[in-house]
């Protein structure tokens, strides 16, 4: 394994000495004032910065790229063959089975289609509400972002006192007051997978929340005065100016929390554990690469996984881009 | 210029030589000697040092070091506490393996023991613990035929009762005959759910919500047992025809019934029992301190609550298996002086020590346990010597401790053909898949 780190390692310092050169040889003819002892200097300066994205971001990602195409099992960690594909065969051979990973992409679809757009759209609700001057607006700030600074694992278990099942689970001795009886929640797979949309979305709401309001500090007043003048109600304001000014944080904003909504992991591993109504495909990578010990597999889930975010969210560029 | 462009050179050079050398510069095979000329012997533990068991294993590491002054011999006690459930400290097994630190002894927990040793990581004890010596644990560490590991302590479980509710229902006499060497049926035990469900109390809690974790496989798994079933074969490997056979679908059945009578369910509460709100509790050893220390309001003395051993079907079986010590496969290739200190550790001295402090059962037969007859710990001690059975020996561990809980997450409206169905296939092509891995 140091063998192949210092190949890769090697790689990447001649990658590196070859941009440092290329932008030194290439400096002239962009008619660049070009001072090459400063130049060397300021590439020194980066230097420990891209040791450091060397080692903790490239290097964990060639690795995981490189034992996607072996068969790796983690309690043998000195016998790694090269399997060529066999890992992606066996994807998709245990994907025709329509077996646990089957439900683990169906309900990774199922909880983005749904935290999406929940959570965006709570974002932009308590944005637009606490934009409003007055009205205790820092308090309610701090409120609605409260939840994004406490720890997922924590957040799951305060839910998880919410949904208990029986008379003890808080929503259910809430419900029980009208009459309605006690409900497993998180057990019932009609109700299991929209309570952790509705826990999660109301976990990372705040977050976005900040981002919109940064965005509509952004828009000019003189806008709102110009709709004002010309006799626009909240909606017309809303829709012809706010929304169009909003258009490239709301951009942002879909695409990371799309990217994050991929990634669902604590909220079922802490609120349900390995079951078929819940298991997401980070879960079901996992379970596969951690608890199973298939490495080789797993970083093939994970590749392809990578692969289905990264076209997802240049479809999503190239839909909302500007014209 | 020129200066800065080999100082450039230098500095690379200087990271690739660093690197070079940690490549080349391996653990050697020879003993790890400190500067006071002893020989060390690490041991890796999977508590936290301060833990009460933590300051039990480090006593009998001190102990073992003032014995063995002369001759120069050295343990080192290495705490790892297992915080998120046994996979992270497994995981810190492998990157010890990987980067050639894997202490001497290291502990491990039961149901590992298949894949550890198939994968080369335990050392075959076979020929260094003797026949004789064997003979002494009520459990050890096989696969394959070869020993693997020494277990620590025990553990077994067994229904932990209300006596004040069961006497309010008039069923207190009827449960005093049921003992470890005379187990309840399964009959007898709806019979008295029934009569506590009368009493208008949740008869029992088999904590089948348990089942995120080993929990649940660890508690339940004895009542397919029970009821003439089996999870694989007696190589591992084989799981179709065992896990969704008759026998085994009529166990967990035993456990559905439950469930549709209302004697048990998911929604009953972690304390539920120890506030009286239900009759009977399916627990281990530990759950023992617990009620002589933390719930006094509820349970003054053990003239308030009692233990009864697990119900027996065709057959009688009860829960085993807690965490070993196994000997590793690592850098150092001589044994003599690290199977000194697994002695030790395992002594009936050190098996007492330890006992003493997690309130377990000794795995040794020929410790001193002074359990008195009837007796909480008496029921475990006994209930292990009769119908101690393991969890399956299979490499294929953790895929067996997943189905079983979404078997059981799925008892109660699922349809229990499909569910053994998907977790035969399930584990069997993970078999599968292992015995087909090279070497």
């Amino acid at each position: 394994m140091l063998t192949t780190t210092l190949i890769i390692l090697a790689v990447f310092i001649i990658a590196f000495l070859g941009f440092v050169v290329y932008d030194l040889a290439t400096a002239k003819k962009r008619k660049e004032v070009y001072r090459v002892k400063s130049t060397l200097t300021a590439y020194l300066m980066l230097l420990p910065a891209v040791i450091l994205a060397f080692l903790f971001i490239m290097l964990p990602i060639l690795y995981s790229l490189g034992y996607a195409f072996t068969d790796y099992y983690l309690l043998k960690p000195n016998d790694i063959n090269f399997i060529w594909f066999q890992n992606f065969v066996d994807f998709f051979k245990e994907l025709a089975t329509k077996g646990t990973l089957y439900n683990a992409i169906k309900n990774t679809l199922i909880f983005v289609v749904g935290v999406v757009p929940l959570q965006i759209g709570l974002a932009l609700l308590l944005a637009l509400f606490v934009n409003r001057p007055g009205f205790g607006s820092k308090i309610f700030k701090v409120c609605f972002f409260a939840p994004v600074v406490i720890s997922l694992s924590v957040t799951s278990f305060l839910w998880l006192q919410i949904l208990a099942p029986g008379e003890g689970g808080l929503l259910n001795a809430l419900l029980g007051v009208f009459g309605i009886p006690p409900h497993d929640w998180l057990r019932d797979p009609k109700t299991a997978m929209p309570c952790i949309i509705i826990l999660s979305a109301w976990q990372g709401c705040g977050y976005q929340m900040l981002i919109f309001l940064s965005g509509l500090s952004n828009i000019r007043k003189e806008l709102y005065e110009a709709a004002s003048l010309d006799g626009a109600n909240w909606w017309r304001k809303f829709w012809l100016v706010t929304w169009p000014g909003l258009r490239s944080t709301f951009v942002y904003i879909i695409i990371t929390v799309f990217i994050g909504a991929c990634r669902i992991l604590t909220q079922p591993m802490l609120m349900t554990g390995y079951q078929d109504q819940t298991v997401t495909l980070s879960y079901y990578m996992y379970q596969q690469g951690y608890t199973y010990r298939w490495v080789g597999y797993s970083s093939a889930v994970a590749l392809l996984m990578t692969i289905f975010i990264g076209g997802i969210t240049l479809i999503q560029r190239r839909v909302f881009r500007e014209k | 210029m020129k200066k800065l462009l080999a100082s450039i050179i230098a500095m690379i050079l200087a990271i690739v030589a660093a690197f070079g050398m940690i490549a080349c510069g391996g653990p050697s095979g020879d003993p790890d000697i400190d500067e006071d000329g002893n020989t060390v012997i690490k041991i890796m533990f999977h508590v936290d040092k301060t833990s009460v068991e933590g300051q039990a294993y480090l006593k009998r590491v001190n102990a073992f070091n003032l014995a063995h002054k002369e001759e120069k011999i050295k343990a080192q006690a290495i705490f790892k506490a297992r915080t998120t459930g046994a996979s992270g400290y497994e995981t810190e097994l492998i990157n010890n393996q990987i980067e050639g630190t894997l202490a001497d002894i290291v502990t491990f927990d039961a149901p590992n023991t298949a894949a550890y040793a198939k994968s080369g990581l335990f050392y075959d004890l076979s020929s260094l613990v003797s026949a004789s010596e064997q003979e002494k644990f009520y459990s050890l560490n096989k696969y394959d035929g070869k020993l693997y590991g020494l277990p620590i302590q025990e553990s077994s479980a067994g229904f932990f009762y209300n006596k004040k509710i069961f006497r309010a229902a008039g069923i207190y006499d009827m449960v005093q005959g049921y003992t470890a060497e005379n187990p309840w049926t399964f009959d007898q035990f709806k019979e008295v759910c029934s009569r506590l469900k009368t009493h208008g109390t949740i008869p029992v809690d088999m904590r089948i919500d348990a089942t995120k974790d080993e929990m649940a496989p660890y508690l339940l798994y004895p009542f397919i047992y029970a009821a003439g079933g089996s999870f694989t074969d007696a190589t591992g490997y084989v799981a179709t025809g065992y896990y969704n056979s008759a026998a085994t679908k009529s166990g967990f059945q035993f456990i559905k019934d439950l469930i549709g009578a209302g004697y048990t369910s998911y929604a009953i509460g972690a304390t539920d029992f120890f506030t009286e709100k239900v009759g009977m509790y399916l627990s281990s050893g530990w759950t023992i301190p617990d009620l002589d220390n933390k719930y006094r309001e509820n349970f003054a003395s053990r003239d308030d609550w009692g233990l009864l051993p697990y119900p027996k079907g065709t057959v009688a079986a009860s829960a085993t298996g807690s965490w070993s010590y196994a000997i590793t496969n690592n850098h150092h290739p001589d044994k003599t002086n690290v199977i000194k200190l697994l002695n030790w550790m395992t002594s009936a001295e050190s098996s007492k020590a330890i006992t003493d402090a997690t309130g377990m059962i000794p795995v040794r037969k020929d410790v001193n346990h002074g359990y008195a007859v009837g007796s909480p710990e008496y029921t475990l001690l006994k209930q292990l010597e009769l119908t101690g059975k393991e969890r399956p020996v299979t490499v294929a561990y953790p895929v067996f401790s997943t189905t079983f809980n979404q078997v059981i997450a799925g008892l109660g409206d699922g349809n229990l053909d499909t569910l053994l169905s998907t977790a035969t296939t399930t584990l069997q092509n993970e078999m599968n898949r292992l015995q087909n891995m090279r070497g």
